[in-house]
């Protein structure tokens, strides 16, 4: 099949999904969630402006209406603004988006770099001693729990030796570079143990295959095949695992964002949730999904270019 | 360990900035979200203070008087009250200026003048701003009401149509009628709901006005983003305003009256991070990052001892302790619409049982009062010699109390549901309760709820009993006794339902008396009632735990912080000598 046709067909499935994600979202913050008026109007809330917030931000009008507002605004992407702060909610996403990637941008390019380097030299060594070491470290980093590695960085790196600011952002290259080191040196930690648990194994998957022996028996050395076909043959579940990853890049680190005090879209997120932000909750929703369908087609059009065997239809 | 070191060293190098010590720059910290700088969008403390940098009001909090004390901001003097008070004449500061923006003709900021009050004021009633602070003023100005009424069936609200409750009778008089008497109207005035703005800035930036902060105030803040660091500089065309030269007892050391008479603001810049999470505040401030601090909770015992004094290492770093009696109270109310709850011996028993000072040691590391009633120390109708008879911990007069409302041993009694919300110290809290009513023999189920939806229930009465908390809007017992109201049922402050004809008729006489010993004795008679009839189990009056660094000259704790950071003031050469220790 034509790649545009494919294409063009995978991302009309876009429609009926969003549909859906609509249809999930209006039911758990319409239809099952608390009033958020009451969250809005606070402690000195009356029956009297309860009744007319609903009112001014239409949850009085019939469900299906609220239903089509959503939908409308999943296509058009006009989102409104937040309930909670009142800011128009596409600034927000923008105004959040760039602190969020300059962290997780460059700490996912350097973990993936770094863990299929150390998966490379594992699968090289497989059963040896430093093979087994990296296991053991990995079960070992794996075990340890996320907000351990944040408090400790923090407190060592940050506030005992003074290397790296303990927390904040300021926008602009290069002033963000100061607050994403530390919080990027994290994230790759954190990264490591089941990335390259996940592709050591697929490397071992292939380092096992006839071809390999071939190569072997060609006299080919070891990094060679390593780096020229073992590594080009396992690009499949390795693109799939990366490219999978990306949307949730632009959704941000909850965690490190908060304790951080980055202003990125985990941050956001976290305070919509909150503070029952419902329409802010709806984009973020809503955008994750429509990335998450996009980069599946990339998926799948980058293993055409992987691997000649695979066809698009 | 030393492979991290050097790694962190490579990786690390001159990855810090310096803190520049050129300029006074004042580092603050928050620990939530900033909703905006639109006043009448402020309804919580962190967003009130921010947009009290900017903007200001008619009056304020004088800032070295204890107990709090309304003195005038932008109006010119204290107003005239007539003889029924019921009408409030305010003349306002001349020469007073917007600070400098598009929005004004050829970029210059213009007076205030009294009109701009009326504005304002219209602004938070508008029906179609859905303000946050509506409640203050809902039912208080004369015709004010109507006119909201009016306007929430149109399409459009019109400005220029006179309200007899706020009026400008010329440039620089303001005047407010009031529909009946209202003596906390004053500090109406001093709350960010009814600060000035500017229509002609409302009027440019429309739906984006909560972005560009254009007030009177001592700081000048270009652009608001929602962000993690706020940065106002010094309006250079503030009035003269200057640091008070007279003070209360507590405040007369050298320390507070080293800038007396100097014109205000004192520091260049005002830096605010919105810090949520604990350590990150806490390592900044030790590193001197942040000049002042509320003691997290887990960072308590390296910060202060056992006797409630700074620890020595502290001491060392120039750092001062400040204890602050917060104007609140915490409590377990019952559910008053609840048949069993209207037995008022069982009531009692419950309160018999348990035992504030162990919750208090237990969660507020023994650093709260533990609370008679419901109004808190430092505001009139506060008794302090006064003993519930009802506070536990008293379990054998819980057992008796508890046969005596029908359940000995609790037989007979039906499991009662114990809701909190569902962050982990609140469901602590609610064991602890469920651990205080079985010592009687009462079963508790403890059932925890994300906060909106804890709410909703206490709204729409689904709750038995719940754990919650009140912190003032004004120094005013009224504040605390309208939680009892009846007719402030919920969704309104009185979340229990509570209705006692008595205390309700008290209540009303009490609301329309100006401040006097006579109010005074009314607020007592309430603060007693509430006390001996056990509407909700008291809990505590919180204190706070604040940490400055030695540079940091002026600080007061307060629970009106509005307007504080004019005040403030950095000791430059101090710093650059503290900042070597931490």
């Amino acid at each position: 099949m034509n790649l545009y046709v494919y294409t063009l067909r995978r991302l009309l499935y876009i429609i009926p999904v969003l549909l859906g994600v609509c249809a999930i979202v209006f039911f758990l913050f319409s239809v099952v969630s608390p009033d958020p008026t009451l969250i809005m109007l606070g402690k000195h809330a009356s029956v009297q402006q309860m009744e007319e917030l609903r009112r001014e931000l239409g949850l009085d009008r019939p469900w299906f209406i609220q239903y089509l507002d959503i939908v409308k605004s999943a296509f058009t992407f006009d989102f409104g603004r937040s309930w909670s702060t009142k800011q128009e909610i596409l600034t927000m996403i923008k105004q959040g988006a760039i602190p969020s990637l300059t962290l997780s941008l460059p700490a996912f390019i350097l973990s993936f770099v770094i863990s299929i380097t150390i998966s490379l030299f594992v699968a090289f060594y497989r059963g040896k001693i430093l093979d087994k070491i990296a296991i053991f470290g990995c079960v070992s980093m794996m075990s340890i729990s996320s907000l351990a590695y944040i408090l400790f960085g923090q407190w060592f790196f940050g506030y005992k030796l003074g290397l790296f600011e303990i927390s904040g952002y300021e926008y602009g290259f290069p002033d963000f570079v100061p607050y994403v080191i530390l919080p990027g040196i994290i994230w790759i930690i954190l990264g490591l143990g089941p990335d390259v648990r996940f592709y050591r194994t697929i490397l071992l998957d292939e380092i096992y295959q006839d071809y390999v022996r071939t190569a072997r028996a060609k006299g080919l050395g070891e990094s060679l095949i390593l780096f020229k076909h073992v590594l080009k043959n396992a690009m499949i579940p390795i693109i799939t695992y990366l490219i999978i990853a990306i949307p949730f890049l632009i959704l941000g680190a909850l965690l490190l964002e908060s304790f951080f005090s980055i202003p990125g879209l985990g941050a956001m997120t976290l305070n919509a949730v909150n503070a029952s932000d419902f329409p802010v909750i709806k984009a973020m929703t809503i955008l994750t999904s429509v990335a998450y369908i996009i980069f599946s087609v990339i998926t799948d059009i980058c293993y055409t270019l992987v691997d000649p065997r695979v066809r698009l239809k | 360990m030393r492979i991290l070191i050097i790694l962190a060293a490579l990786l690390g190098f001159s990855c810090t900035k310096k803190i520049d010590l050129n300029e006074k720059v004042l580092n603050l910290s928050v620990t939530a979200e900033i909703k905006g700088m639109d006043p009448i969008y402020a309804n919580d403390m962190y967003s009130s203070n921010e947009v009290a940098r900017v903007y200001e009001g008619l009056l304020q909090y004088h800032y070295l008087k204890r107990p709090y004390t309304l003195v005038p901001n932008l109006a010119d003097k204290m107003p005239t009250v007539s003889k029924d008070g019921l009408t409030y004449t305010f003349k306002i500061k001349k020469g007073v200026l917007f600070h400098d923006d598009a929005a004004f003709h050829g970029g210059i900021g213009r007076e205030l003048v009294a009109a701009d009050f009326v504005y304002s004021i219209k602004r938070l009633a508008d029906p179609k701003l859905q303000s946050l602070g509506w409640w203050l003023l809902q039912g208080k100005l004369l015709g004010l009401d109507d006119w909201r009424k009016k306007y929430a069936e149109k399409d459009k609200v019109d400005y220029t149509e006179a309200v007899a409750g706020v009026k400008a009778l010329d440039k620089y008089t303001l005047q407010f009628k009031l529909k009946k008497s209202f003596p906390q109207f004053l500090y109406a005035l001093a709350m960010p709901f009814t600060y000035a703005v500017s229509k002609e800035v409302v009027a440019k930036y429309g739906k984006e006005f909560l972005n560009h902060p254009v007030g009177t105030g001592a700081f000048i803040l270009p652009v608001f983003t929602q962000s993690n660091k706020i940065i106002y500089i010094k309006n250079p065309k503030f009035r003269d305003k200057y640091y008070p030269t007279d003070v209360s007892e507590e405040f007369n050391t050298p320390y507070y009256l080293a800038d007396a008479g100097k014109k205000l603001p004192l520091v260049e810049k005002v830096v605010v991070n919105i810090m949520k999470e604990q350590q990150p505040r806490w390592l900044n401030f030790g590193k001197g990052r942040i000049d002042v601090i509320g003691i997290p909770k887990d960072n308590f015992e390296a910060a202060v001892t056992p006797d409630r004094s700074l620890t020595d290492d502290m001491a060392k770093k120039g750092i001062t302790l400040i204890k602050n009696v917060a104007l609140d109270v915490t409590y377990i109310a019952f559910n008053h619409d609840d048949p069993l709850f209207k037995n008022i011996y069982l009531r009692r028993a419950m309160s018999l049982a348990y035992d504030p000072h162990a919750f208090n040691k237990l969660f507020n590391n023994d650093l709260a009062m533990v609370a008679q009633s419901l109004v808190p120390p430092g505001i009139s109708g506060y008794m302090p010699s006064y003993t519930n008879p009802y506070v536990g911990p008293k379990v054998e007069e819980g057992k008796k109390m508890l046969a005596k409302a029908g359940y000995e041993n609790g037989v007979g009694l039906p499991e009662i549901i114990y809701d909190t919300s569902s962050a982990t110290v609140n469901r602590q809290m609610g064991e602890f309760f469920k651990k205080q009513m079985a010592k009687i023999g009462i079963k508790i189920k403890v059932v925890t709820n994300p906060w909106p939806q804890l709410q909703e229930k206490i709204t729409k009465r689904k709750v038995q009993v719940f754990g919650i908390a009140w912190g003032a809007d004004y120094p005013d017992a009224e504040n605390f006794l309208q939680l009892l109201y009846g007719p402030n049922r919920a969704p309104g402050a009185n979340g229990s339902g509570y209705d006692n004809p008595e205390f309700n008729r008290l209540f009303e006489v009490s609301s329309l008396m100006q401040d006097s010993p006579e109010r005074t004795a009314l607020y007592e008679k309430m603060y007693r009632i509430a006390a001996e009839q056990v509407p909700w189990i008291f809990g505590v009056h919180r204190q706070n735990f604040i940490l400055r660094h030695g540079f940091l000259k002026n600080y007061v704790a307060s629970d009106f912080d509005q307007g504080s950071a004019q005040y403030l003031n950095i000791d430059l050469k101090k710093k650059a000598e503290i900042l070597k220790k931490l």
